[in-house]
């Protein structure tokens, strides 16, 4: 028996000694508080961010003297209605709101079947196919895959050198409203396409099936039995996309070239190039209430689809 | 399934639409970088890889390239463990206020990055730590959080709370039963939920563009900055580094938990 006492192996004589001091920290075993004890470091390191937000808010309420470029110590709402006055503030805004709401519908409509083909087909190569070339661009980054539209629609681009072969003359495809849209729905694309594929499979197929036995078309039946039951993988891409692209960066200030800014790159311009972090922070505050707002909508009108982590509460 | 013929055309052409468009930066970025010219045009040169070797000059790419690399390997080291606990309590435990922590969780998806961004660069700027690198991690890892919650606890709902009894059963403490049963069931979770927290730190442009300095700049931001320069094929060939490096995490992701995962329903 003392040889198997040496043998006791050394994983065991340190899980013995995790189990004791876990039972030295915890005599009742947990209980109530694990798992809020388990979820802490996620609730203190998104406090981070709500710590950020604060400090948004306090600046916004900030005025900037521009005589001694100092700001204001006590609060006031100029920096709010300035934002709701200034034309061209006003203008970012509606670009951003109209431009997110067509990115929207066109990527919805691009991915819906993208993802349908992906989870339908029966040929597991074309699956894997279909699903790299959705990885590979969501893995590259924004940075790179505007940069590569910049060679491809460029006035010295590909498509204006294949263009001049057959005797056209160049046309300008960059730094327009179209070529912004065009960027953000690629960027926003395995987005939705991610959101939508549980839902879509979680639709067996014998429904469809039987929709069609009872004399659907395959228009009526995507309409009347595919598209509410991939009801909530819908709402979850269009939300995710229409936040995202309402709030991207990158797009506008790579492909619009600073003549088609979002209100992100208002905001940037503002703490940047301005310096008035006051005026900054407070569009900051509208993009978040505006983005709130609208996720909010959906929320109630439609539930958060997807979006939900964890348990189910149906 | 048999499908109608309109049906197919209908989906194919959208489908065709979709790859061309998915695909055309990559493979463009591809071929010029592998150009014999001075400027990027089409129909190419000639074949070369003058530009690869160009890189091994650049310093300042590579010091961005490594910066990058620092960034994103910080965000997984304080996502992983974070992460991965918040989403084995969310989905094991029905909690207490569970909406509320899921809204609050939830939090660094709902808030526009660029609001993320700047709040984050105020509070860093308050403490006086912007200028170093670790900042970055610690705020791309904020922004991504819920990735990491939701890979866990979507493999996390797969667990059978039985298996734990089963173990505690057996004589199992709390600590064995979640290293011996706990952690293994949702294994495929943790590994895809740290691979897309490092891909996507790693690209993260907007973030660290409000938190670097000259000093300091990631990658993303030091081809930013250069394309609004001037472009040359040398950049092409810096972005074939995100390239291999996004192939990379598609081939570790595909052969340790298979990319299908991401079709299948809760």
């Amino acid at each position: 028996m003392r040889r198997n006492l040496s043998s006791y192996p050394l994983m065991w004589r340190l899980m013995d000694m995790l189990e004791a001091i876990f039972k030295k920290i915890w005599p009742k075993g947990g209980g109530f508080w694990s798992p809020y004890l388990m979820l802490s470091p996620a609730i203190l390191l998104v406090g981070l961010l709500v710590l950020g937000l604060g400090y948004i808010g306090d600046a916004s309420l900030r005025t900037l003297d521009t005589s001694t470029f100092l700001f204001s110590e006590e609060w006031s709402l100029t920096n709010y209605e300035r934002a709701l006055i200034e034309p061209f503030i006003r203008s970012v805004i509606w670009r951003s709101i109209l431009g997110a709401t067509i990115v929207t519908m066109i990527t919805l409509l691009l991915a819906f079947p993208y993802t349908y083909v992906m989870v339908r087909t029966r040929s597991a190569f074309l699956r894997k196919f279909l699903l790299i070339t959705l990885f590979l661009p969501f893995f590259i980054g924004q940075v790179v895959r505007a940069y590569g539209w910049l060679i491809i629609l460029g006035k010295q681009g590909i498509v204006n050198d294949i263009l001049g072969l057959v005797g056209i003359e160049p046309l300008r495809m960059l730094f327009n409203y179209p070529s912004v849209l065009f960027g953000l729905i690629q960027y926003m694309f395995p987005f939705a396409v991610l959101m939508l594929a549980p839902a879509l499979t979680a639709i067996p197929e014998e429904i469809e099936a039987a929709a069609e036995s009872l004399g659907a078309s395959w228009v009526e039946t995507m309409l009347h039995v595919i598209f509410p039951m991939a009801k909530s993988g819908m709402i979850g891409a269009g939300l995710v996309v229409l936040t995202l692209s309402l709030t991207d960066f990158a797009m506008p200030a790579i492909l619009g070239g600073g003549t088609q800014d979002f209100v992100a790159n208002a905001i940037y311009d503002q703490f940047f190039r301005t310096s008035d972090q006051g005026f900054g922070s407070s569009l900051a505050v509208l993009l978040i209430v505006i983005g709130s707002f609208l996720v909010w909508v959906v929320f109630v009108l439609v539930g958060a689809g997807t979006l939900a982590m964890g348990a189910k509460d149906k | 399934m048999n499908q109608p013929v309109s049906q197919k055309l209908f989906f194919w052409t959208l489908v065709v639409i979709s790859i061309i468009t998915l695909s055309a930066p990559t493979l463009v970025v591809l071929g010029a970088s592998l150009t014999s010219g001075n400027i990027i045009v089409f129909p190419p040169d000639g074949l070369s890889l003058k530009w690869y070797e160009a890189l091994v000059e650049k310093q300042e790419l590579q010091d961005a390239f490594i910066r990058s690399i620092w960034v994103a390997i910080i965000c997984v080291f304080i996502s992983l463990p974070t992460g991965t606990l918040a989403g084995i309590a969310l989905t094991k435990y029905r909690l207490r206020k569970g909406a509320l922590i899921q809204t609050y969780l939830l939090l660094p998806f709902t808030i526009p990055l660029i609001g993320s961004g700047i709040g984050l660069m105020l509070v860093f700027g308050e403490v006086g730590v912007l200028g170093s690198l670790w900042p970055v991690g610690v705020a791309t890892a904020v922004i991504n959080l819920p990735f990491m919650i939701w890979a866990v606890s979507s493999s996390a709902t797969g667990l059978d709370p039985d298996l734990e009894l089963a173990a505690q059963n057996c004589g199992a403490g709390p600590v064995q039963t979640f290293f011996y049963v706990t952690l293994p069931s949702v294994m495929p979770g943790i590994i895809t939920g740290s691979l897309l927290m490092f891909i996507l730190s790693l690209n993260e442009f907007l973030v660290s563009l409000l938190l670097v300095d000259a000093r300091i700049v990631t990658l993303p931001v030091q081809v930013y900055n250069s394309i609004r320069s001037i472009i040359t094929p040398d950049l092409a060939a810096v972005s074939v580094v995100f390239i291999a490096v996004a192939m990379l995490a598609i081939a570790v992701l595909d052969k340790l938990v298979g990319l299908e995962i991401f079709l299948k329903s809760k």
